[in-house]
């Protein structure tokens, strides 16, 4: 099975991929990002998590410096100047690119990703298995959420040579424009963020969403706040969709409000190309509520389980499968720390306090919330 | 930028004819009321609704100085109010402006919310006690004045003296009371929204107890039942209220019989004043108009306000709305909020405020009015009420002899007559606000009750708002209500509405209480969601929108209106025409047209 090493005497093969379930956790995030590494980790503790493998911070690496990418990417950005206007950032962003996309990867790289795509398929149990082409950044800005959503994630992608096309976009989507100047203006070389790739198994979605382990908007910590529509997550994490909104009280998983929203957009599968696309959502499930208790209460516990483990509030992707039977566990495709925290005078007050609460909405000169 | 309405018009150094300043001076505590003196349009004055006919001489000095300043100064400085140090009043002719005084330095506000922090503890935990004991001690002056003979008391000074304390004392005892309650409820309120309650639901939590007002509106409608019974719909069909008395009298048999119960009734329940703390107004017992045009209304509509349903139906209607509210909050949130509505239950601020009138507001200044009608007798005063249109120095003057009341003061009372009757008939071009108009106003209690929100500020000040058709304001109590709009400038007007009217007034207080059993809905200038329209419209569930600002501007009385209470829009369907005689004829004075 395994592809000899032939070209690289001085580099380990085993570099170039790792697998979510069988990386070392303490290792995992440096290899392979830290989207791919919080998985591996959550696999360690318990929590359920596709199958799939990272393509690691090592092969991106080689593969800028042995195939020239390094040099020309430098020349590119060296042109920029260190303040450079939108129009330059735009174009030389969109050069990167196109050179990502036209450097075709190494035979052994090419080899080895083959090798691990088979094996995939081979532990799915099926031809050209679907997947999540996910990139996993790098570095302390990595986690940050100014840098949520910036990189590429390619979702239904099928057969290896679009799993390398697939690869090759993301490796280019950490020189977006976005991500480009995020970078000038902290002046972050490109070289500290190299970017790893995720290949996990595409989960068949019923339904997925996001889920808070604190509420994302005024930080309250009593309660876990779902959004969830049909289909996989795109949709949600893009805005493209209003979703259902849940709230779940923290200490007894009691359901404190469940609003039903009208969801136009649904990422659903595309056999014709091939992926998930987002397409308008059949007038017959827009108006429908998503979740049942059950489905609520297991993704409330898979989410309090990760806060638990990390022992910090955190934000988690999650799917519903197709072949998830009650008492299942949901199945965790993301997770990162969540930042809001909850304002002193915003957090849920520990007693009834007619002295503090006279001061904070009489005396306070600031008209009484809701009015 | 603030808007700026000088108050010079009202500035002039002239007030009623005869007025010296120091007919006014008595003591105060931050700022004394007074006619409008140059200068105050640096603060921001709003036209207060409870008064709406205009104020006497005497109920202008005593509820003014005595009560609106002395009553809400003497609380907010003893509770402390930390950035608050009560209301003053001021007189554009006999109509009476109110204002909040700010407490600004930081230091002060640092000491008075220590002080605050345990006082108020204190008073929620024996608020009973507190309450109870203030409306005992008032009860047992009022007793003492029930036992008083004032025919047989040679010298009325000491009984004027003492009717003069017992208004002011039970002002130091309402506001004693009223702002630690407050206080306790909005700061609860204020939890609830933030704990994401919808505010329309939060009213809900603490209604349906019982009050003094409701159980005189129960007797009221028994007292219809009992004449419907009795055979004497027709009598009241036939005549107007003020006939009714006589007409009754004249029948015998039943009507005898009737009227027998009716005076009953009223010993209990018709020691209450048309209107709040004024003594310019008679009593039920006085001037039964009132109550028998009640009866009469009562009669006219074939089914009687059920007031037992009514009672389940806001009792249900609580419990479903606090069930609501805790099923959507988290097991933290539910100890707060359980801890809260417990001590709001206890000391449950929006049924005092319609409880307390029967006590406080609509009695106290009765003894007053029964030495000055005593002492307009003796005096040989053309009218029994002429006392009320003397300051208190020349009343005082007059019951100890040193001035006789015939001759100069009796044309003063004249002239002060006309000069009342005059800003009477010009009510209704009063500004609603004057000095500096802030975009909206942060102290909750004019927020609150009185409907003072950046929405009603800016509707006020609409040169236009004569035209409009569709008003925004507090949706107060829900539901949907179409009718024919009764534009009344006081709650003397209140037998001008029939079954179905839609109420429209600048406010209501609680001697407008019984007509929500008949009205089908309401629409005022001010009140916020703890006015009293507000509250009693909630109780008997007429949809009732506040703080239009300018509804009695822009509705005439007999348009077809829609009150729709769950969004707080009115809007006009039919202009009335203004040609017809019988509008013409009813329309209260200022509105017409």
């Amino acid at each position: 099975m395994t592809v000899e090493d032939v070209g690289e005497p001085t580099v380990h093969s085993c570099d170039a991929v790792v697998w979510i379930d069988e990386v070392d956790p303490q290792q995992a995030i440096a290899a392979g990002g830290s989207k791919m590494g919080r998985l591996a980790e959550l696999m360690q503790s318990g929590v359920q998590v596709p199958q799939g493998f990272a393509v690691t911070v090592d092969a991106y690496s080689r593969h800028c410096r042995e195939s020239g990418l390094d040099e020309r990417i430098d020349a590119v950005i060296d042109r920029l100047g260190s303040s450079p206007d939108d129009a330059g950032v735009e174009e030389a962003s969109a050069a990167i690119r196109q050179m990502f996309r036209e450097t075709p990867v190494g035979a052994h790289l090419t080899g080895r990703l083959t090798e691990a795509y088979e094996e995939l398929c081979l532990r799915c149990v099926d031809v050209n298995v679907p997947v999540a082409v996910r990139s996993s950044a790098t570095g302390e800005d990595a986690a940050d959420a100014s840098f949520a959503g910036i990189f590429d994630t390619y979702l239904g992608v099928s057969g290896i040579e679009r799993v390398l096309d697939a690869v090759r976009n993301c490796w280019g989507s950490l020189f977006t424009a976005r991500a480009l100047a995020y970078r000038l203006r902290k002046g972050i070389s490109h070289h500290a963020m190299p970017i790893a790739v995720g290949v996990i198994e595409l989960i068949h979605a019923r339904a997925s969403g996001v889920a808070f382990s604190v509420h994302p908007v005024t930080g309250k910590s009593d309660r876990i706040v779902i959004e969830t529509s049909w289909g996989w997550g795109e949709a949600i994490v893009q805005g493209l969709v209003d979703p259902d909104h849940v709230e779940v009280g923290k200490s007894d998983g009691r359901v404190l409000k469940y609003d039903v929203a009208h969801k136009r957009i649904v990422s659903a599968f595309d056999f014709a190309v091939g992926a998930v696309t987002e397409i308008d959502m059949p007038a017959k499930l827009a108006d429908r509520q998503v979740l049942d208790p059950e489905q609520v209460g297991a993704i409330a516990s898979a989410v309090t389980a990760i806060e638990e483990h990390y022992g910090h509030p955190v934000d988690v992707e999650w799917v519903i499968s197709r072949h998830r039977r009650p008492g299942d566990p949901v199945c965790i495709v993301q997770t990162r720390p969540v930042t809001v925290t909850a304002a002193p005078e915003e957090a849920a007050p520990a007693a009834y306090d007619p002295v503090a609460l006279a001061q904070k909405y009489l005396f306070s000169g600031r008209p009484i919330p809701g009015r | 930028m603030a808007n700026v309405v000088p108050v010079d018009e009202f500035a002039t150094g002239e007030w009623y004819p005869g007025y010296e300043p120091e007919h006014f001076s008595m003591p105060y505590i931050v700022d004394p009321a007074g006619p409008f003196k140059p200068g105050d349009e640096q603060g921001f004055w709003f036209l207060d609704f409870h008064w709406s006919r205009g104020l006497t001489p005497l109920a202008a000095t005593l509820w003014s100085g005595d009560g609106y300043c002395w009553g809400t100064q003497h609380a907010a400085e003893a509770l402390p109010l930390p950035p608050g140090r009560g209301v003053s009043a001021r007189f554009a002719g006999t109509h009476l402006y109110g204002s909040a005084l700010p407490e600004t330095d930081p230091r002060e506000i640092g000491a008075r919310a220590n002080r605050i922090a345990t006082n108020l503890p204190h008073f929620l935990q024996n608020y009973r006690s507190i309450w109870e004991s203030g409306r005992d001690e008032l009860e047992a002056t009022w007793t003492y004045f029930r036992g008083v003979d004032f025919a047989g008391t040679p010298d009325l000074t000491d009984l004027l003296g003492q009717a003069r304390r017992y208004h002011k004392r039970a002002m130091e005892i309402h506001f004693g009371v009223m702002y630690p309650m407050l206080a306790n409820f909005l700061g609860f309120y204020g939890a609830c929204a933030d704990m994401g309650i919808d505010p329309n639901q939060i009213g809900k939590f603490l209604q349906g107890e019982d009050t003094k007002i409701m159980e005189t509106d129960r007797g009221l409608s028994d007292l219809a039942q009992k004449a419907r019974v009795a055979g004497l719909t027709d009598v009241f069909e036939t005549h107007e209220p003020h006939e009714l008395r006589a007409a009754l009298g004249r029948q015998g048999g039943a009507a005898s019989l009737w009227l027998t119960e009716f005076d009953d009734f009223l010993q209990v329940y018709g020691w209450r004043a048309e209107a709040t703390c004024d003594v310019g107004v008679p009593s039920w017992i006085e001037d039964n108009t009132i109550p028998l045009g009640l009866v009469k209304t009562f009669l006219k509509k074939d089914d009687a306000h059920d007031f037992v349903a009514a009672a389940r139906n806001a009792m249900a209607e609580r419990e479903e709305a606090i069930e609501g509210a805790r099923s959507g909050l988290t097991r933290e949130e539910q100890a707060v909020f359980d801890a809260g509505l417990q001590s709001n239950q206890e000391a449950n601020f929006p049924w005092w405020q319609d409880d307390h009138n029967y006590y406080i507001d609509l009695k106290v200044m009765l003894p007053l009015r029964w030495g000055c009608q005593e002492l307009a007798a003796r005096v040989d005063a053309d009218h029994k009420d002429d006392m009320l249109y003397l300051f208190w120095p020349e009343l005082v003057d007059v019951a100890t002899g040193r001035t006789p009341y015939q001759g100069e003061l009796k044309s003063l009372v004249a002239e002060r007559r006309q000069y009342f009757d005059h800003w009477h008939a010009k009510r209704g071009e009063m500004p609603k606000v004057l000095g500096t108009i802030p975009e909206a106003v942060e102290d909750p209690i004019l927020i609150e009750i009185f409907g003072l929100n950046p929405g009603s500020i800016k509707a006020v000040q609409d040169p236009d708002a004569a035209k409009q058709t569709v008003m925004k304001g507090v949706a107060a109590a829900k539901g949907t209500a179409r009718g024919i709009a009764r534009v009344l400038q006081s709650s003397d007007e209140m037998h001008r509405l029939e079954p179905g009217s839609i109420l429209v007034c600048e406010s209501t207080s609680p001697s407008w209480t019984p007509v929500f059993g008949k009205i089908a809905g309401a629409a005022c200038d001010g009140g916020g969601m703890l006015s009293h329209a507000a509250i009693v419209g909630r109780e008997y569930g007429v949809p009732t929108v506040t703080a239009l600002g300018v509804a009695t501007i822009s509705i005439a009385d007999g348009d077809e209106v829609e009150v729709d209470g769950t969004t707080g829009t009115v809007t006009i369907l039919t202009k009335a025409s203004t040609t017809t005689a019988d509008t013409a004829a009813d329309a209260p004075a200022g509105v017409a047209g």
